[in-house]
């Protein structure tokens, strides 16, 4: 049997949310051993959000919850309880990494200070996850995916001239940041072989998005520049809904421009290629010209390219060396011939959903490949596995935990 | 304190934005990354973003954007194509631990410098080749580049203003969200070789990693037959949540309530007006639906106000709010400056830039540094350190690689700077919403 990367890593996951979950899906599907703590009567709060498989709010249909928690295990404890503490200090010592997204201050609130939990566990790594941080002036402050997006800097500069900042419509913000914690969390899993030591990881969720935002504060910084949406005339803008930007193709919509960078091909090629001649025009041969001619330019070309199909579109340009963009909606992807080849779609059971074509494969490890093991956990599903078995629970106490309230 | 990754040593023949952005983080942990440049083409990470807006003399070492991306690393160039070329790439891989490019499928095996040749002199190397769909299936040869991944991946099918069709967010959005991966997949596959001795060849392509964070809602279309619609800045079920104008040039206010705890506290700031109270807007369903008259009578209340000061009011009350800020108010800003995210880096003299603010990263680490090891290099700025000093070339060999062009520290092929568009033609256009003159002074720039 092939290994995987961290096989011998074991993850306790108390966090809540999408991020932490996304972080815990990166290490799990590379092999992390990842138990999830969850609220013993509601359990995470994706559960109880959509979409539902079959729109049928319940807490095991929940597709959100299902997506993030594939390859995990699930215990349910109540840390605010003494005897929940207890048990999870119990289940720390056999653990690599911590994942928790309280609220900054909470567990020290309820007794469990990060000194207290360094001393106990050395080489525990404990990876933070928060709106803004630990410490600073805004480490109280509730942050969610808008607000992150408002105060990256992305928002401003994204939507049309004159209109209101504009977000992506999926909360994006939460799955960079659980990328970002799976990479320093591996980073410090590496930096442990060599001084043995663990330590805490404080990810603030603000940043993450921020740290994307990286070009608009370097030209401030170097010109006093403050960039700003698409351009008054959105024919030269690629966050607009001209040429440049996404336009309508006869079955949906395209990113038809790939004048981009500076190893651009001449622009007479494209003109040629679509067989329009009017576009060989000089007028039309430089970014600037065709900058200063972009509602001609759109005149022009618009109304051809809502003639193609945009798979045609796609295929004909990107095979002659363009580089030009489809949207694609969830039914393209399924249906996508690339991914196809790539084995990326697998059909798995679920006890209560039954079979379900899920996505897979995130990128390619070949010597420890990504493994699907399990779908997403029921409630709890794991406790008698874990509290019986892992720790020194029988039977009866778990019974006495479950009528406690504890688990 | 210690350096996370000492002592790992990476090459990094790529280009763009995703993959360095990998390296430079790597770079800051304290990895030695080693970026190869091919000198016989222009320069090309940069955004023509330099000092004043003025390129100046040796302008490839002056982009702002390529100091930002290519910080930390070394810097050598090496024409691939010749022999000698090819035989120093490969003696310093074999002394190095990580091989990171990004060329199209297929382009580093005519070197001969592909996985499996450099697998022969260096078993255990890990060997990232990053394309745009993957080294296999019918989309292989297709280029890739981040702008377009909004699109191809479907996140676009869900973003836009909801009178009109998809439009993009952020700039080349996948570009940086693909680069923290890779750190992931390398930190990953360095743990396998520390258990097994094994190094690896990842095939990482950009269009799996976009597509797998959209999971739940390609789930809703297998599940549901639902193909998702442009969401404009709304929650999929609850209102109010937007952005709305405030006081002063183009200020607003995010504002996302997602409980009815939330809005009864909104109310309350707002002293509870009737208009909350009406059957509209008394309950979440109600609101959800009425949710775009709900906005125009929440702009009402916040236009009068100042953004931070409402957004502190509103987080005192635990009301999720925060001010839309810009790339000037990010670099003064409080917090942000409080935790040090922006760090401020003095370049060298013969540079003429400076001191200079970067972003750093979103995380720190109690027992580890990571820091901005300095700025980007100037091009060849290490090739007699990395060939005398790393491969043990005698400086005869290093005056001959000169001589021959197999290494430079000058481009050969650079295009002739052409001045950047004056910020005020900039302004006028709509590319940017403000400047200032006296930039260094407001940041405090030495």
């Amino acid at each position: 049997m092939a290994t995987t990367a961290l096989d011998n890593i074991r993850v306790l996951d108390i966090s809540d949310g999408i991020s932490g979950a996304y972080c815990t899906k990166y290490l799990a599907d590379y092999g992390a051993d990842v138990i999830k703590i969850e609220e013993p009567n509601t359990g995470n709060t994706t559960r109880h959000m959509g979409p539902f498989f079959h729109d049928e709010p319940h807490r095991e249909k929940s597709l959100l919850y299902f997506y993030l928690n594939c390859n995990k295990r699930s215990v349910t404890l109540d840390i605010s309880k003494n005897t929940g503490k207890k048990i999870f200090l119990e289940l720390l010592v056999e653990m690599d990494v911590l994942v928790e997204n309280f609220q900054p201050g909470y567990l020290e609130q309820i007794g469990l200070t990060y000194e207290e939990l360094k001393q106990k566990f050395p080489n525990l790594i404990i990876l933070s996850l928060s709106s803004f941080g630990q410490t600073g002036p805004r480490s109280s402050h509730f942050g969610n995916d808008l607000i992150y997006y408002a105060m990256s800097g992305i928002m401003h500069i994204s939507g049309a001239y004159g209109r209101s900042p504009l977000k992506h419509g999926h909360p994006q913000s939460y799955y960079m940041a659980g990328m970002t914690a799976a990479y320093t969390v591996t980073a410090a899993l590496f930096s442990r072989l060599t001084n043995n030591s663990g330590q805490q990881i404080d990810v603030s969720l603000q940043e993450v998005s921020t740290s994307h935002h990286y070009n608009g504060p370097t030209r401030y910084s170097y010109t006093g520049a403050v960039e700003s949406r698409a351009t008054k005339i959105e024919g030269s803008s690629f966050k607009g809904v001209k040429f440049e930007g996404i336009v309508k193709s006869k079955d949906g919509y395209i990113g038809a421009s790939s004048q981009q960078g500076r190893q651009r091909p001449l622009f007479s090629t494209y003109a040629e290629m679509l067989d329009i001649p009017e576009l060989s025009d000089e007028k039309f041969s430089t970014n600037t010209g065709r900058i200063e001619n972009a509602q001609e330019l759109d005149e022009i070309l618009l109304p051809i390219l809502e003639q193609w199909n945009k798979y045609d579109y796609f295929d004909k340009t990107m095979s002659e060396g363009w580089v030009t963009g489809v949207v694609q909606t969830p039914e393209d992807l399924l249906n996508c011939p690339q991914l196809k080849n790539r084995e990326y779609f697998i059909e798995v059971e679920h006890p209560i959903i039954g079979k379900i074509t899920i996505p897979g494969e995130i990128f390619r490890l070949p010597n420890c490949p990504w493994k699907f093991t399990r779908t997403a956990p029921l409630l709890g599903q794991h406790n008698t596995e874990i509290y019986c078995q892992e720790l020194n629970y029988n039977k009866d106490d778990v019974i006495i935990l479950r009528q406690g309230g504890i688990i | 304190m210690e350096d996370l990754l000492t002592g790992l040593r990476i090459i990094d023949s790529t280009t763009m934005v995703a993959m360095p952005t990998a390296t430079h983080i790597l770079a800051d942990m304290g990895a030695e990354v080693i970026k190869i440049e091919n000198h016989t083409a222009p320069r090309s990470e940069g955004g023509g973003v330099f000092l004043d807006n003025k390129p100046g003399s040796k302008f490839w070492n002056r982009d702002g954007l390529f100091h930002m991306l290519q910080r930390s690393k070394l810097d050598l160039t090496l024409n691939l194509r010749t022999d000698e070329g090819q035989e120093s790439f490969k003696s310093l891989a074999s002394i190095s631990d990580v091989i990171i490019e990004n060329n199209r499928a297929g382009s580093m095996g005519r070197l001969g410098l592909d996985y499996e040749e450099i697998k022969k002199i260096k078993p255990d190397i890990i060997y990232v080749s990053n394309t745009g769909f993957g080294y296999t299936g019918p989309w292989q040869q297709y280029a890739g580049i981040g702008r377009m991944f909004e699109l191809t991946c479907g996140l676009s099918q869900l973003t836009g203003y909801t009178d009109e069709g998809p439009r993009r967010v952020g700039a080349a959005f996948y570009d940086v969200p693909v680069g923290w991966t890779a750190v992931f997949a390398i930190m990953s596959a360095l743990l396998h070789r520390q258990k097994t001795g094994e190094g690896q060849w990842i095939d990482f392509a950009m269009y799996q990693i976009g597509v797998s964070t959209i999971g739940d809602t390609i789930l809703d279309f297998v599940a549901n037959k639902r193909n998702g619609q442009v969401m404009g800045n709304a929650h999929p079920f609850y209102a109010p949540h937007n952005v709305y104008q405030t006081e002063g040039e183009d200020k607003w206010i995010a504002i996302g309530t997602e409980n009815d705890t939330h809005w009864n506290n909104l109310c309350e700031i707002m002293n509870n007006p009737d208009w909350s109270q009406s059957n509209e807007y008394s309950d979440s369903f109600s609101r959800y639906k009425n949710r775009e008259q709900l906005d125009l009578l929440l702009s009402d209340w916040t236009k009068t106000q100042n953004n931070l000061q409402l957004s502190n009011l509103l987080q005192s009350k635990g009301v999720p709010a925060g001010p839309v800020l810009n790339s000037k108010e990010l670099l003064l800003d409080e917090h942000l400056n409080h935790r040090q995210f922006y760090e401020r880096i003095t370049h060298n003299p013969s540079d003429d830039i400076g001191e200079q603010m970067y972003s750093g990263r979103a995380w720190k680490m109690s027992n580890s540094t990571t820091k901005i090891r300095g700025p980007g290099p100037a091009l060849g700025e290490h090739n007699d350190y990395i060939l005398s000093q790393l491969l043990g070339y005698d400086e005869d060999t290093i005056g001959d690689f000169y001589d021959l062009g197999i290494i430079s520290d000058e481009p050969n092929n650079q295009r002739s700077s052409t001045n950047p568009p004056s910020l005020e033609k900039l302004l006028e256009e709509g590319t940017i919403s403000e400047f200032d003159v006296d930039f260094k002074s407001i940041l405090g720039l030495a």
